[in-house]
């Protein structure tokens, strides 16, 4: 099958500072990739010149086939891009951005009004079509932010962090909606910081950390490709001793202090070892926690818990 | 309580320290506010009016008299005005149609003659209406040499009639001692008259009663001498009649005798024979005594002869001395008075409606504010909502998305304008030219050159809260350096010249042009081909920095 996004060694610099080192990344039809990293990883970046917003140093991208930046107005025809931002006008009705938008898609008036219609109701907001957005909520603004990048039925879906600060009701919503246009046939690019999301979304995952792509991925594939163990944390009646995992196998203490415990198991049927150890070492368990590797635990794993605020593009501009 | 506050107020004057585009309006928009309006009424309040040079002054003496001489003696030494002489009227009016003036003089031919004969004359003083201040300067230095010209030649004239005044006094004097000697004279010969006359009556009187009495004695005399040879005239007469009488009365007698002696036969006696009767005129001529008959005989101006009355004729009347109150004083004419008429080059009214320089000059003001604005927050606002990304991923060509923003705001503007107008002319009266729909090739221009000036500060200020400083130091340099709040020629002349640098300059001349000179179409040609030449160039420019600095930022 041949791929709806196709990216290849893409490179972009900010002066002298590398946004994407060399990075690939191919979606299929229907497919829903997640697009993960930390701030300053490239997401937006990459999302940018897939939306032919911007324009790779170096590497060739695809979308349906179209080469970028080469044949971007042909591109445009067939993507569409919801932005970070919400990107509609205030004032305007949510009928009046969709329409718009709609006859900036190429749609005409027909056809705009009919797509607005379809647009509005794909996230549920039919019953305040006529009001001007200002009076949005901000899941509603999100949806309808969604709704404007969708209204021609694109065949490239780019989502840049499309639930930002939205209700748990809107984000279903929206999930929903990324859900249709895939089963629809349209290939999603989805970038966000939310784990949860992506493992929700995603059929694959991409990691992205400094402009390389650290993992790819099903959620799974990157968990297990980790290498990361479960963890059990106890506590019990009275603090263990030094050695009171000594005899069991597949289990290490990590860390210890009074009456708590953190070990690291191999297996979760490790688990029941541990707990008779600790019996056996005089100390009956109150509380027991276990803790599966996830992929927020890959994402620190990969990308550490070092703050990366100074590699964002705005903080490279200045 | 206090410590809250206290952390509040460095709180919020922090806030202000780090607000870079803030602490610009506070400040650099200020002083660049107060340094433009400062330059560019420096005029008002006492600098040199021209700035570094000063204002032409084209003068046309057709009257090549004392006047013209006495005229631009007293111009050239103005400071604030270069006197150019020129040949005649019609070159005087070019300098000033060409913009090389604001006002030009005029002494027209004849006005010296004029002035000399006491006649009024006037000074034609061609002006530029948009120039206002030029005019009123010149006006005033000319109006101030002409106060001085009619000054001197009243001063001559005063110097003159005093002198006439001061011979006429002392001949007024002199012929008033001559009058009085003469009335003198004249009054005593009047009492010498009737003295003279007096006398003359009385002598008069005394030989009439001379000559009366004379003439009364020879009367009597005659008289006498009549009656006494009346007497003796008629003494016979008496005599024969006394005589006469006597016979009667001895006849009676002797009858009476005869008639008693003739007894019985008395009757039969014959009646004697009737004596004569003596005729009634000779009866009453004897009768009459001498006296009464001499004065019957006498001719009565012998008896009554008068005195002839002698009338004195009456004195000479003497001549009225009806002498004038004064002598006429000399002829001295002051000369005539000497005033300047003003007319505009254009036939347009000398003076101007106000609102014909306000409206415009306003109207491009907030036309800047909503273009420059407008346009730059607008663009700002779509870059940070996101639309703009979204805009340029979608098929539509970028530059058409951005065009037809512009023309929006273009066409906005364009409405604004006219409504701005219309309004103008409806309440305030303001002139349109003669013809107004010419307006909208200057109106077009300077919409287009703000619109796309709206795209250069869009694309100069990173953000939304640089639009204010950047825009407002814009608005107020291009409106006031450009005239639009006051008329250009309040500006020094450096600072004319710099704003021919400024769309708004061009725009407001073309307006002045039509509104105020009351020009046609032509006049707004170049300032509207130079309102497009800007506006193409700020597009370009506008383009550049906008794809450069904001959408380098999507």
């Amino acid at each position: 099958m041949r791929a709806a996004i196709a990216v290849e060694g893409i490179v972009k610099r900010y002066g002298s500072r590398v946004a994407l080192a060399g990075v690939t990344v191919d979606v299929g039809p229907g497919e829903i990739v997640g697009l993960l990293g930390p701030n300053g990883a490239g997401k937006s970046t990459l999302l940018s010149i897939l939306a032919t917003v911007l324009v790779a140093d170096a590497g060739t991208a695809t979308v349906a086939g179209h080469r970028l930046p080469a044949q971007a107005r042909a591109a445009r025809h067939v993507l569409g891009l919801v932005p970070q931002q919400t990107a509609v006008y205030p004032t305007l009705t949510a009928a009046e951005n969709l329409r718009f938008f709609a006859r900036m898609q190429g749609l005409d008036g027909t056809a705009a009004a009919a797509a607005a219609r379809r647009a509005l109701a794909l996230i549920g907001l039919e019953a305040r079509a006529d009001e001007p957005v200002w009076r949005f909520s901000g899941g509603m603004r999100r949806r309808l932010n969604l709704a404007c990048g969708v209204l021609h039925e694109p065949r490239v879906l780019l989502l840049d962090e499309p639930t930002v600060g939205v209700d748990p009701q809107s984000r279903e919503r929206i999930f929903a909606a990324v859900e249709a246009l895939a089963r629809a046939g349209a290939a999603i690019l989805y970038s966000t910081h939310d784990m949860e999301e992506a493992q929700r979304l995603a059929g694959r995952i991409v990691l992205l950390d400094r402009g390389h792509i650290a993992a790819a991925g099903t959620g799974a594939e990157l968990v297990a490709a980790a290498r990361l163990t479960p963890r059990l944390h106890l506590r019990t009646t009275r603090a263990l001793r030094g050695d009171w995992l000594a005899n069991v196998s597949g289990a290490r203490a990590l860390d210890g202090t009074g009456s708590e415990a953190l070990v690291e198991i191999t297996e979760t049927a490790g688990v029941a070892g541990v707990l008779r150890a600790a019996a056996d070492a005089g100390g009956d368990v109150l509380e027991l926690v276990l803790h599966r590797p996830s992929l927020a635990d890959v994402f620190f794993a990969l990308t550490g818990h070092g703050l990366r605020d100074d590699e964002s593009p705005a903080a490279a501009a200045r | 309580m206090l410590a809250a506050l206290g952390a509040a107020i460095a709180k919020d004057l922090r806030l202000l320290g780090r607000d870079r585009a803030g602490l610009v309006f506070l400040s650099l928009a200020p002083v660049l506010v107060i340094t433009v309006a400062g330059f560019s009424l420096a005029g008002l309040f006492g600098a040199a009016p021209g700035g570094t040079s000063a204002y032409v002054l084209p003068v046309a003496d057709e009257d090549g008299g004392r006047l013209g001489r006495a005229l631009r003696s007293g111009l050239a030494g103005e400071p604030g005005i270069e006197v150019r002489p020129v040949a005649n009227r019609d070159a005087a009016r070019a300098l000033v149609r060409g913009g090389v003036a604001g006002t030009a003089l005029v002494i027209p031919p004849g006005v010296s003659a004029a002035l000399l004969d006491g006649q009024p004359a006037s000074l034609l003083l061609y002006t530029d209406p948009v120039k206002y201040l030029e005019v009123a300067n010149v006006r005033a230095l000319v109006q101030e040499a002409r106060r001085r010209v009619e000054a001197s030649a009243h001063s001559r004239a005063r110097h003159r009639l005093v002198e006439a005044r001061h011979g006429a006094r002392a001949a007024r004097r002199r012929f008033e001692r001559s009058a009085r000697a003469l009335r003198q004279a004249v009054d005593g010969l009047a009492a010498q008259l009737a003295a003279a006359r007096t006398d003359t009556e009385r002598r008069l009187a005394a030989l009439r009663s001379e000559t009366d009495a004379a003439l009364r004695a020879a009367a009597a005399r005659r008289a006498a001498a009549a009656r006494a040879r009346l007497a003796a005239e008629l003494a016979p007469l008496h005599q024969f009649l006394d005589d006469l009488t006597a016979r009667q009365r001895a006849f009676a007698d002797w009858l009476t005798e005869a008639r008693a002696r003739a007894g019985r036969f008395a009757d039969r006696l014959p009646p004697p024979p009737a004596p004569p009767s003596v005729p009634p005129a000779v009866a009453a001529l004897a009768a009459a005594d001498a006296k009464t008959l001499a004065e019957r005989l006498l001719p009565a101006e012998e008896t009554a002869l008068e005195v002839p009355h002698v009338t004195l004729p009456p004195p000479p009347s003497l001549p009225a001395l009806d002498f004038p109150a004064s002598p006429e004083l000399p002829a001295a004419r002051l000369p005539g008075s000497l005033d300047v008429v003003e007319a505009s080059v254009t036939g347009a009214p000398a003076r101007l409606n106000a609102f014909d320089q306000n409206v415009p000059g306003f109207s491009v003001t907030f036309l800047l504010l909503g273009m420059l604005l407008g346009v730059s927050l607008g663009l700002l606002d779509e870059r940070d909502w996101g639309t703009l990304a979204r805009l340029r991923a979608m098929p539509a060509p970028f530059a058409a998305t951005l065009v037809a923003k512009l023309l929006a705001r273009f066409l906005v503007g364009l409405v604004q304008m006219i409504a701005l107008f219309a309004v103008g002319r409806l309440v305030f009266g303001v002139s349109l030219g003669p013809e107004p729909w010419a307006l909208l090739l200057p109106t077009a221009g300077i919409v287009f050159a703000a619109t796309a000036f709206g795209l250069v500060v869009a694309g100069m200020a990173r953000s939304r809260d640089a639009v204010l400083p950047v825009g407002s130091i814009a608005i107020v340099t291009m409106a006031a350096a450009g005239g639009c709040w006051w008329p250009l020629e309040l500006e020094p002349a450096w600072m004319r010249q710099a704003a021919l640098a400024l769309p708004t300059t061009w725009a407001m001349r073309a307006y002045n042009d039509l509104m105020i000179r009351r020009e046609y179409l032509a006049a707004a040609f170049e300032p509207t081909a130079v309102l497009l030449a800007y506006g193409a160039a700020y597009l370009l420019l506008g383009l550049v920095l906008f794809r450069r600095h904001t959408l380098g930022h999507v």
